[in-house]
């Protein structure tokens, strides 16, 4: 065995206490993946168990099937077979038949396993940088590389033999070996520590007395540098060699979150100790266990640096939040995960009103419906709570996603980042609907009833108090508040989609009346119909008026009468929404209306997308004087429709007015720069924004020259970053940079000091490259010409020669997460796709070896993924899926088929010669057997099939030999099934091979209706076995030794005997009384030992 | 005595050898003298009656007597300069091989020994002249109080002050021209050199000198560079804490310059318990607790 081989073992031993709930216990099934079992005992007698996996390779092997929705249905099929929430599991243990009287006292059992875990390839991950010295010198360190995804992907029993379920709650008793030099943290608390006994390793004994869900169990190894945090002693954080400074840095300021959720939620933190772990290579970047967060290392920052500082704080409030909601309570089933999600993210927010203030809340509501809405009318509905009938899988909730919403194993990335999106903004509206003084009310009485279960000892049915279901939630708050919320629930929480309102208005001067027209569209997807009440803010010259207007089912039309008379009072201030009075120039305003602005739903209480119709003028109005963030940001992004001189002005206003919000003054720049081009040939004056940078940062004597810089000020800092990047975009009458602004840019970066500030310009430099990027326009090419030193645009020559100067004195100093090089490598690849420089893949390609830092293989596999398009290079495309498969770090193989799907070398609907048979066997097999390690990348890889080939069988693949249809409900036979993609996938049948076996179609004629993906769930109902769901489908697989080998095993050992197993079979679907199991089991401990 | 006239004199009129024409003359005067001291060497071996040596052996005898003439000739120079004279007399050499331990009434003797073998005069090489220095300007006379004897006064120009007219630049524009210019060039001809001295990438085939890129090199531990500040950026940031920026925000940093950097690291709330250093012994942390020895077993 190599050295290497011996440093990413494991050897461990678990033991659990189980005390029975039902008579008949004779099998417990448990989740378990990636081990070796080495033994099983139950109450010190030998227990014979069996092991299977149908996961590992998800459609049988010679099975020529490749179309996505036979997919889809098998791997949902899998991993129900393993589901532990309706009880079962890969690991399938008999209590011997000694030990049956026993359980039906319903007495004590004890399960001891002994396992080991060799390389494993998902659950732990383990990072050992190739150099000399012992371990600890360098930096070795392993971690569970479970994180929020992965946890509710419980990625658990990838590592640990264990009932991978939120529900299982149990106490747990943790001891880890490791050598002397290492550091073990766990969760719960350290007990004690001691040596073995030649002094070479040590023993971290934890005890976590709260019950808690193996889920939420992790573990972190390394020769990590240990900081007590100075205000709170029992919080711990931990580090890489040499990262202390930082760490000390960063974290100074986690009191203050402490501080805040206690005050809010009016309850202390549960657990006795806190840890932060910072690891690299780590699978995302914030992830909670219990009493201990693992964070990527690359949030650390030192003192100097500006932008990462609110992420880095961002990222440890939502830690923080998901400790309360998440840890401590935990969901009660996979379809009540929202209310944790959505909890964690509501107080998370309340977290940065306070913290960054209430325009950075608002902004970032807003940003997170935009996005929410992006998603559910591109891919259809987002759906809170699913409910799943009786295992009826034909009624699938979300017909329009090409996988399952039922397992979180099942679920694409992508989706589940929306899925917390909605979550936390629908628990926003139930804020709005029944005050936050009541919400955090019913928080603190589900933190109160968890914490007084928990103390609860041994009497685990109390225990149920710490897990919440949607009903519980739904409960608490109508006692709390007194109110029904069931129709927002049913609207935003048992429904998928957004809404999407059209709004226009006209004034009637007669009747002095405002006639507004709200119309829905109901009918496209990911949309839904909008039914109640919805507030509409109208700004006059009198004041402003908010109205509550009922939408209804016919109702089009509303009138709202106004106060102002037309006649405007040419003396008055004019008062604003906020109590505030201001003069206005009224001159732009239409003389017979006394209308400044008209705002739809303006607190964002609907998940809506607005479409209004309302003059420039009034768009102009609501951007100077509304002081909503969110009013002016909707101001900014209509009037890119209006090119005009006013509008001009009225962005120059807001880009100079210190009190406006940043980030809208940023969105100003962009809006003010596309308005520019649209103006080209009528523009007055510099080039837009370039008098207003030169008056705010240049010197005053000599106005070419920018000052040194100084960051004191953020707000002027983050301005001062943008300018540039959106001056770039501007084009004069050629289409082409304007000559003035890019030597400005070019002065910019030749004048840049950095030497008397106090912060790094690290981010600012990186964005005068972007400022190039975006300064560069398709070249001039006569007759593909190719690219060489000599016939280069001279403009183009002055950016070469900064980026390869930046480039490479960047080897030299290196900036901070590299932010330089990502700008250099994204600068280059738009120097090639515009033509000036020779396509060229190579250069990119070093850069996303391992071994650089992460952020760089990013940008560099960016890159290539365009290239690859670009180009439609197989050679390319082939490096990248063997990277996929291939590279060691768990979060590039993610991003590059997510960067593979949002710029796909080609889609369904494209020719493609990169389209052939061997890229669907390479992409399918992938999926199928060699993604099996990771939830998440198999996912992906689905996504990005999806992309690439549809639903059906791929377009590209020959048609079947014989290119048969076995129509099985009407028994006949139709040629060519390639033409007839919506047939019912199980009966797609492509090959003799496959028709000879008697496929599984076959079998569940009786109830699939053809056009519905077949669901294993139905053949369960039929057949007098739980746990051979599944595998039926393998039963003519008899080839396969393992599966044979179970399934003798369960006819012969156990199907045989007319007793239950662990969940038992006319309990199959999951209910919130939690029913399914049968015997709970109190202390598990799990001893571990690094070998 | 034969070392005596090595040293002492400046100059020794010998014939010259035809040879190697292409050194020096301060080479060739060189060798000439050595050439000597090895037929010195050789002629004392055949006395002692060796037949033949080795090279070698011959180098190290040589290389022993020239090491001790020398020592021979700087100690007699400098006897003859402790009393104040330039040119050493046969006392100084005296002197000096009795502190050197030689026995000097044995000389006369050895040197009238009958075996002793005559060696022709070293072959006359001329001396190597010394260049003249470069002269400038008028010398100065003495004044009238100085004797005419002491040295001249040196070349003007090593003594007097010359004033430039110049002004210092301290435009601002032109400053920071210069610095911004200044730094490029700085960078470009270093970035170069590396590139020059390494491996390379290209953006163009063809030509790989005129962009030349410093190949992309994979490192074991990528985030230590990434995360922590470069040693430039420190030193920057030590010398702004220090100096202006002080008074723009920094009231936390005021009267311990020591405590600055460790301040920096810390919130800027700075609550930081004052009796930090006395606490950290009161913190009970299970993982500050040392690691417990194993218990003994029970059963052996």
């Amino acid at each position: 065995m190599s050295n290497e081989d011996l440093y990413h073992k494991v050897v461990g031993y678990v033991e659990l206490t189980i005390f029975p709930t039902v008579v008949n216990l004779n099998r417990i099934k448990l989740n378990s993946k990636q081990c070796r079992i080495y033994r099983v005992r139950v109450n010190d007698l030998e227990a014979p168990f069996l092991y299977n996996d149908p996961t590992l390779e998800v459609c049988h092997h010679e099975s020529k099937q490749r179309n996505l929705n036979y997919f889809s249905s098998a791997y949902t099929a899998a991993v129900s077979a393993v589901d532990p929430d309706a009880g079962h599991g890969e690991l399938v243990i008999k209590v011997p038949s000694e030990l049956w009287k026993q359980g039906d006292d319903l007495k004590v059992l004890k399960v001891y396993i002994e396992f080991s875990l060799d390389q494993p390839k998902g659950g732990l991950h383990f990072v050992v940088p190739d150099v000399e010295g012992s371990m600890a010198e360098r930096g070795a360190h392993v971690f569970g590389s479970c994180d929020e995804k992965m946890k509710i992907f419980s990625c658990h029993r990838f590592w640990f033999p264990c009932v991978d379920s939120y529900s299982e709650l149990c106490t747990w008793k943790l001891e880890f070996t490791v050598d002397a030099s290492m550091v073990a943290v766990s969760c719960g608390d350290l007990v004690e520590t001691i040596y073995t006994h030649d002094m070479r390793k040590k023993t971290f004994h934890y005890i976590l007395p709260i019950p808690t869900a193996a889920p939420n169990i992790s573990l972190a190894v390394g020769p990590f540098e240990i900081l007590v945090d100075p205000y709170m002693h029992e919080v711990t954080h931990f580090c890489l060699p040499q990262l202390l400074p930082l760490l000390k840095h960063s974290m100074s300021f986690l009191h203050e979150i402490f501080e805040f959720y206690e005050e809010i939620l009016t309850c202390r933190y549960p657990y006795s100790c806190f840890k932060t772990v910072f690891v690299d290579e780590a699978y995302v970047q914030v992830s909670s266990y219990a009493s201990m967060s693992i964070f990527s290392t690359n949030l650390l920052h030192s003192a100097m640096i500006i932008d990462q500082t609110p992420q880095t704080r961002r990222c440890l409030a939502q830690a923080l939040a998901q400790q309360f909601f998440g840890c401590f309570i935990s969901r009660m089933s996979w379809a009540d995960e929202w209310v944790l999600k959505g909890i964690s993210g509501y107080i998370y927010g309340l977290y940065l009103k306070k913290t960054f203030g209430v325009n950075e809340y608002r902004h970032w509501i807003k940003q997170e419906l935009d996005k929410i809405v992006e998603y559910e009318l591109k891919m259809g509905g987002v759906l809170l709570h699913p409910t799943f009938s009786g295992g009826k899988e034909k009624d699938n909730p979300t017909p329009h996603l090409h996988f399952s919403i039922k397992h979180p194993h099942t679920l694409s990335w992508e989706y589940y980042k929306m899925f917390q999106c909605k979550a936390h903004l629908v628990m926003r509206l139930i804020e709005n609907r029944i005050s936050m003084e009541f919400m955090l009310q019913v928080f603190n009485k589900l933190l109160s009833l968890a914490s007084t279960a928990s103390s609860q000892k041994y009497q685990s049915h109390m225990w149920s108090q710490m897990l919440l279901s949607t009903h519980a939630f739904l409960k608490s708050i109508s006692n709390v508040s007194g109110k029904d919320i069931g129709p927002l629930i049913k609207q935003w929480v048992d429904q998928s989609g957004v809404v999407k309102f059209f709004g226009s208005f006209a004034f009637n001067r007669k009747r002095n009346v405002l006639e507004l027209e709200i119309r829905q569209d109901y009918t496209s997807s990911g949309t839904q119909k909008y039914v109640g009440p919805i507030k509409v803010t109208v700004q006059e010259l009198d004041g402003s008026f908010n109205h509550m207007l009922q939408i209804e089912e016919n109702s089009l039309k509303h009138d709202i009468p106004c106060h102002s008379k037309s006649r405007r009072n040419k003396k008055k201030k004019i008062p604003l929404m906020n109590g505030e009075e201001v003069d206005m120039d009224l001159s732009a305003m239409d003389a017979d209306s006394p209308l400044l602005w008209i705002r739809i739903d303006p607190d964002m209480s609907i998940l809506r997308k607005v479409e209004f119709e309302q003059a420039d003028f009034m768009w102009q109005y609501q951007l100077r004087y509304e002081r909503d963030v969110v009013a002016q940001e909707e101001a900014i992004s209509a009037l890119e429709k209006f090119p005009t001189p006013a509008s001009r002005l009225a962005l120059t206003d807001i880009l100079e007015q210190e009190q406006c919000f940043y980030k809208v003054r940023m969105q100003a720049c962009f809006c003010l720069a596309k308005i520019a081009n649209a103006m080209v040939s009528t523009w007055q004056g510099p080039p837009a924004m370039k008098s207003l940078f030169t008056r705010m940062f240049c010197c005053k004597s000599c106005p070419n020259i920018v000052k040194t810089n100084n960051f004191i000020n953020f707000q002027s800092y983050f301005l001062q970053k943008t300018m540039p990047v959106a001056m770039a975009l501007l084009r004069d009458v050629q289409n082409l940079c304007p000559k003035d602004v890019l030597n400005f840019i070019l002065d910019l970066i030749k004048y840049n000091d950095n030497r008397k500030n106090k912060f790094s310009d690290n981010y600012y430099r990186a964005d005068l490259i972007e400022a190039l990027t975006n300064s560069l326009t398709p070249a001039i090419s006569i007759n593909n010409e190719v690219r060489t030193v000599d016939n280069l645009n001279a403009d183009v020559r002055l950016i070469l020669e900064e980026i390869t100067r930046f480039l490479n004195m960047e080897k030299l100093l290196p900036s901070f997460r590299n932010t330089i090089t990502v700008s250099c490598l994204r600068a280059i690849r738009q120097l090639q796709k515009n033509g000036h420089i020779p396509s060229d893949p190579s250069l990119f390609k070093s850069y996303a070896q391992y071994g650089h830092f992460v952020d760089v293989r990013i940008a560099a596999l960016e890159a290539l993924v365009d290239y690859t398009r670009v180009e439609r290079s197989s050679g390319e495309l082939q490096w990248l899926l063997s990277m996929v498969q291939n590279d060691p770090v768990h979060y590039v193989r993610h991003k590059i088929l997510g960067l593979l799907c949002k710029n796909p070398p080609f889609t369904k609907t494209t020719d493609s010669a990169l389209c052939n048979e061997a890229l669907v066997d390479q992409l399918w097999k992938f999926m199928n057997s060699g993604a099996s390690h990771d939830w998440r990348l198999r996912c992906d890889a689905v996504n990005l099939y999806y992309m690439l080939f549809g639903l059906t069988r791929p377009s590209c693949l020959p048609l079947p030999e014989l290119g048969l249809v076995l129509n099985l409900k009407e028994k006949k036979a139709v040629l060519n099934p390639t033409i007839k993609p919506e047939l019912g996938v199980g009966a797609v049948m492509d090959t003799p091979a496959s028709i000879g076996q008697p496929p599984q179609g076959l079998k569940r004629k009786a109830d699939t209706p053809l056009g519905s993906p077949p669901e294993p769930g139905q053949i369960l109902q039929q057949q007098d076995d739980d746990g051979r769901g599944f595998n039926t489908m393998e039963d003519e697989d008899i080839d396969m030794e393992t599966v044979h080998d179970s399934q003798a095993f369960i006819h012969h050992h156990l199907n045989l005997l007319e007793r239950p197993s662990t969940p038992g079979k006319h309990t199959h679907t999951h209910t919130h009384t939690h029913t399914h199991t049968h015997y709970i089991h109190v202390l598990k401990t799990l001893l571990i030992q690094f070998t | 005595v034969f070392s005596v006239h090595m040293v002492g004199e400046g100059s020794v009129s010998i014939c010259s050898i035809a040879g190697k024409a292409t050194s020096s003359p301060a080479e060739n005067y060189l060798l000439a003298r050595r050439r000597t001291l090895q037929v010195v060497v050789s002629a004392l071996l055949t006395e002692s009656g060796f037949e033949s040596a080795e090279k070698a052996a011959v180098e190290t005898l040589t290389e022993m007597l020239q090491s001790y003439i020398t020592e021979i000739g700087r100690c007699a120079k400098a006897y003859c300069e402790h009393t104040a004279r330039s040119v050493p007399t046969l006392s100084d050499t005296v002197v000096t091989l009795i502190e050197m331990g030689f026995n000097v009434d044995t000389l006369p003797i050895y040197a009238k020994r009958s075996q002793r073998m005559v060696i022709t005069a070293p072959p006359v090489t001329n001396a190597p002249v010394t260049p003249k220095a470069l002269s400038a300007g008028q010398k100065r006379t003495h004044p009238a109080h100085i004797p005419s004897h002491f040295p001249e006064f040196p070349d003007p120009h090593t003594y007097i002050k010359t004033p430039t007219f110049r002004e210092p630049v301290s435009d601002y524009q032109v400053v920071r021209e210069k610095a911004a210019t200044q730094r490029r060039d700085v960078e470009r001809a270093l970035t170069r050199f590396i590139a020059k001295t390494g491996e390379t990438q290209s953006l163009f085939k063809d030509d790989i000198t005129t962009f030349p890129l410093i190949a992309a090199r994979p490192s074991t531990i990528p985030y230590l560079s990434a995360l922590l500040p470069s040693e430039l950026e420190l030193q920057a940031l030590e010398e702004t804490d220090s100096s202006e920026q002080d008074d723009q925000t920094d009231g936390e940093n005021t009267d311990d310059p020591g405590a600055d950097k460790e301040n920096s690291m810390l919130p800027p709330s700075g609550v930081v318990p004052s009796t930090k250093a006395s606490e950290d012994n009161v913190i009970d942390n299970p993982y500050l607790r040392p690691v417990k020895k194993p218990k003994v077993r029970r059963k052996k």
